[in-house]
């Protein structure tokens, strides 16, 4: 710890950008999974061009071409109404990519301002937001998740309503214990005498500090988010047929098993491949922010 | 002439850090001889704690010693095998580390500690002992690190006993094999004076006895004339001087070891300063303030104060930790509610957002949002009292004028800045909203001592630019000698004495004082003979117990 201080006051010169780009770039976790994320947001984005069958999307049946294992024309082989896996996997991504921005872009900010109040004002609004916090947290998420696509109907949005309801908890429980330690530093304490007012603080003093720790848990989340939709959709609650779907597509794929092992192992080896982008990306950027901590 | 036990030579050392590599030792050459004290002394980067961590062979992972040779009683280390290195630690040296708290794990009893230590040395050496013989040789050591009640220490978690107790537990883990070289790396810096100073008696009674050799690292010029019969001067990775205490420190050969001396503020003798008292009326009256903290059988931090801080003076409120003088602050800041008594300031109200009191914190490094430019910082209090965009630019740019960094600063993020420039980025901010009374947290304690002479020089010209009034919470009693005008000494919560500063060090009568007084360590001979004295009786009333 102490190396690090005196390295870091050496370094004096350097801007935050340059060592949190120099760390990054020696990461090879991190460039990995920044690049396969890349690729997939660009697949995802740009599936109608890129796919070769972008027709097979929808309701098409082909059953001449039903059960074909892969070739040079079906790179991942079709399925039980002959239709390109390859072009459904590329779609599958955009309802992952699609589910994680609809999930996380509501449950975080939520998160994270109910867990900033919680943390700086402590007392009774401590008091509720952590009671609610631990409620959901009791509640077994699938079950959960399962009840409300249940009453609902199973589709796209239903299934991102039941998992954002599920995980604002685990975000607002992170940034209160951040904000609480952050609350009782020095600097708070001189920002109030300096009349700062409690948005002031909240959003300009505490926020900021709370950056690396919100973007690591986001992009790490991010991986679960689709594990967990695609778990939703195995189990018929997600998106409804014929939208492909990675997690249905395994499910479809799954009585073939095991003569026809592309229909499971291609859209599965999608969603490890989007996973996994996520995950070295999180641990990245947690080795980058240690510039900081 | 006979092998000394440590010898470095030419010894360079360079660091890599963000594809840059820095040389931060540069043929740093010296010997230590058995039975020999040795200080090694420098500022923040000079070098010293390297050297150290060189010699006990735990330099970080990006540090790297290009050339050079450490041997230990005649033996290179650095061609030593790792198992053989490994061996030398404990026995041909030993290390006492500066945090007596972290250096402990909390779960565990301080008995297991030193067992542990004995029990891997045991095995080590191929010995088998038994629990109640090690035992047996703990209860010694802790004995000879005056532990009496060696029982009662050996069963109790590290958080049970005091600061000055755990450090004694780290000699005593230093001391359980028999080194010939002690390592000491800045002892009893976290602790208050008076326990500091009785952890330094101790190690060198030990010293002595042991016939051990001591290698002290430390900042403080005043421990090293108590610890040391040769200074190591370093300065940026460079030795810059060496030789005996004596002539170090009264006879300086070199300009920088010259300019380190001057700084040190002095307690008595002819360089120190006495301030004017001010004529003023009282600005901040405080009649019998008590604080106590939690409900029922609560901590009376604060008990019956009565002060009365006059305008345009500084007045230093002085005390070990726990003695209350935070607490006293916080609640003439509006902080915290007194829990009875008065407390009045005396000044007109300074209208929309302003206040009449600031603070300035200790640490820089944790009163400045990491995240927010000095510009942000500045700018939030100047808002605060409704002033447009382009006025607060301006008053921005006289802010820094007045704490003396230049324009271009206000861009910077607080890590690019060195503890000074941080230091006075703070000031700015508690100057911006213009109030009266300036509230001074240790404002240099975590400042080298020849920044904390800029910025107190800095203080004293803002207090006459601006007329303000500080009050100076502290417990370095040679910094509020000469920074101060009027003094109170703070003991559990209560004011012992007060008066104006040169009356109370010239004659103190608390015999608390006194024991303060004597425990600070000083440069000079002279200003030793002129402490006060303090007999051991009046020592064991009121110091904390750092025995038993």
């Amino acid at each position: 710890m102490a190396d690090m201080k005196m390295l870091d006051s050496s370094d004096r010169g350097l801007s935050t950008g340059y060592m949190m780009w120099y760390r990054f770039s020696r990461n090879p976790a991190a460039v990995a999974g920044s690049l396969i994320l890349l690729s997939v947001v660009i697949l995802a984005v740009f599936a109608p061009w890129l796919t070769p069958y972008p027709k097979h999307v929808g309701a098409v049946v082909d059953f001449r071409a039903r059960h074909l294992p892969p070739d040079l024309a079906h790179w991942f082989g079709t399925d039980k109404a002959g239709r390109d896996i390859f072009s459904r996997t590329i779609f599958g991504l955009r309802v992952s990519l699609l589910l994680v921005i609809g999930v996380l872009g509501i449950s975080v900010p939520v998160g994270t301002v109910l867990g900033l109040i919680a943390g700086y004002f402590g007392g009774w609004v401590e008091r509720i937001v952590s009671g609610l916090t631990n409620v959901m947290l009791a509640m077994p998420p699938l079950v959960m998740a399962l009840a409300v696509s249940n009453l609902l109907e199973p589709t796209l949005m239903n299934a991102m309503i039941a998992i954002t309801l599920l995980w604002w908890t685990w975000h607002a429980r992170l940034i209160y214990s951040v904000s609480k330690s952050i609350a009782s530093e020095d600097y708070i304490e001189a920002a109030r005498l300096a009349g700062a007012g409690p948005l002031h603080i909240l959003f300009r003093e505490i926020l900021p500090n709370c950056v690396s720790v919100i973007s690591v848990k986001t992009t790490l989340d991010a991986a679960f988010v689709i594990l967990f939709g695609a778990t939703l959709s195995f189990l018929g609650f997600g998106v409804k047929p014929p939208t492909p779907d990675l997690g249905s597509m395994v499910a479809d794929g799954r009585q073939f098993m095991p003569d026809f092992w592309w229909e499971v192992l291609c859209p599965g080896a999608a969603v490890l491949y989007v996973t996994l982008g996520f995950n070295l990306l999180g641990d990245g950027l947690r080795d980058m922010f240690d510039v900081e901590s | 002439m006979a092998e000394p036990l440590l010898r470095v030579e030419n010894l360079n050392v360079t660091f890599t850090a963000y594809g840059r590599t820095r040389q931060v030792l540069r043929d740093v050459s010296f010997t230590v001889a058995a039975g020999e004290r040795v200080a090694l002394i420098g500022e923040t980067g000079s070098g010293k704690s390297v050297t150290a961590k060189a010699i006990i062979g735990t330099l970080p992972k990006n540090g790297r010693i290009t050339s050079g040779s450490i041997a230990i009683g005649g033996r290179d280390v650095l061609t030593m095998a790792r198992g053989e290195r490994e061996a030398l630690k404990g026995t041909a040296f030993s290390l006492i580390m500066q945090d007596p708290l972290s250096s402990f794990n909390p779960v565990f009893k301080i008995g297991t500690h030193l067992d542990d230590v004995m029990r891997f040395a045991d095995r080590r050496d191929g010995k088998v002992s038994s629990k109640a013989d090690r035992n047996a040789r703990i209860a010694a050591v802790l004995r000879r690190v005056q532990l009496a009640d060696t029982e009662r220490v050996m069963n109790a978690y590290p958080s049970e006993l005091s600061g000055g107790m755990r450090q004694r537990v780290l000699i005593g883990l230093a001391l359980l094999h028999q080194p010939r070289l002690l390592i000491a790396d800045e002892p009893g810096t976290a602790l208050d004076v008076t326990t500091q100073d009785e952890i330094l008696n101790l190690i060198n009674h030990l010293v002595a006895e042991e016939d051990m050799a001591l290698l002290m690292i430390t900042h403080n010029l005043g421990v090293v004339r108590k610890v040391a019969d040769r200074v190591v001067v370093m300065h940026h990775g460079d030795i810059v001087e060496t030789g005996p205490c004596t002539d170090i420190l009264h006879r300086p050969s070199e300009e920088y070891t010259r300019s380190l001396l001057d700084a040190v503020p002095p307690l008595y003798g002819p360089r120190v300063t006495d301030l004017p008292q001010s004529g003023e009326p009282p600005i901040v009256r405080i009649e019998r303030l008590n604080k106590i903290y939690g409900r029922r059988n609560g901590y009376h931090a604060v008990r019956d104060v009565t002060l009365a801080l006059k305008a345009g003076e500084i007045f230093g409120l002085a005390g070990e930790s726990g003695s209350g003088k935070t607490s006293v602050a916080r609640m003439i800041m509006g902080l915290s509610r007194p829990t009875s008594g008065k407390l009045a300031i005396d000044a007109p109200d300074p209208g929309r957002g302003k206040r009449l009191t600031q603070i300035v914190y200790q640490n820089p490094g944790t009163s400045l949002n990491p995240k927010r430019t000095v510009k942000q910082t500045l700018t939030l209090p100047l808002k605060s009292i409704g002033m447009d965009a382009a006025r607060r630019d301006a008053r921005m740019r006289e802010l820094l004028e007045l704490v003396r960094l230049p324009q271009s600063y206000l861009a910077k993020y607080p890590h690019e800045l060195s503890g000074g420039q941080k230091q006075r980025v703070a000031i700015a901010r508690a100057l911006a909203a213009e109030p009266k009374i300036l509230i001074l947290d240790e404002p240099t304690a975590a400042l080298d001592v020849s920044v904390q002479k800029t910025v107190i020089e800095l203080l004293m010209q803002l207090r006459e630019e601006l007329g303000l009034t500080y009050l100076m919470i502290s417990h370095d009693l040679s910094l509020m000698r000469n920074f101060c005008s009027r003094i109170a000494i703070m003991l559990r919560g209560e004011i012992v004495e007060e008066g104006p500063t040169p009356e109370v060090f010239a004659g103190p009568r608390h015999p608390y004082t006194r024991a303060l007084i004597a425990a600070i360590p000083v440069v000079t001979d002279e200003e030793e003979r002129l402490k006060p004295t303090v007999t051991d009786e009046e020592r064991m009333r009121f110091l904390v117990k750092t025995t038993d």
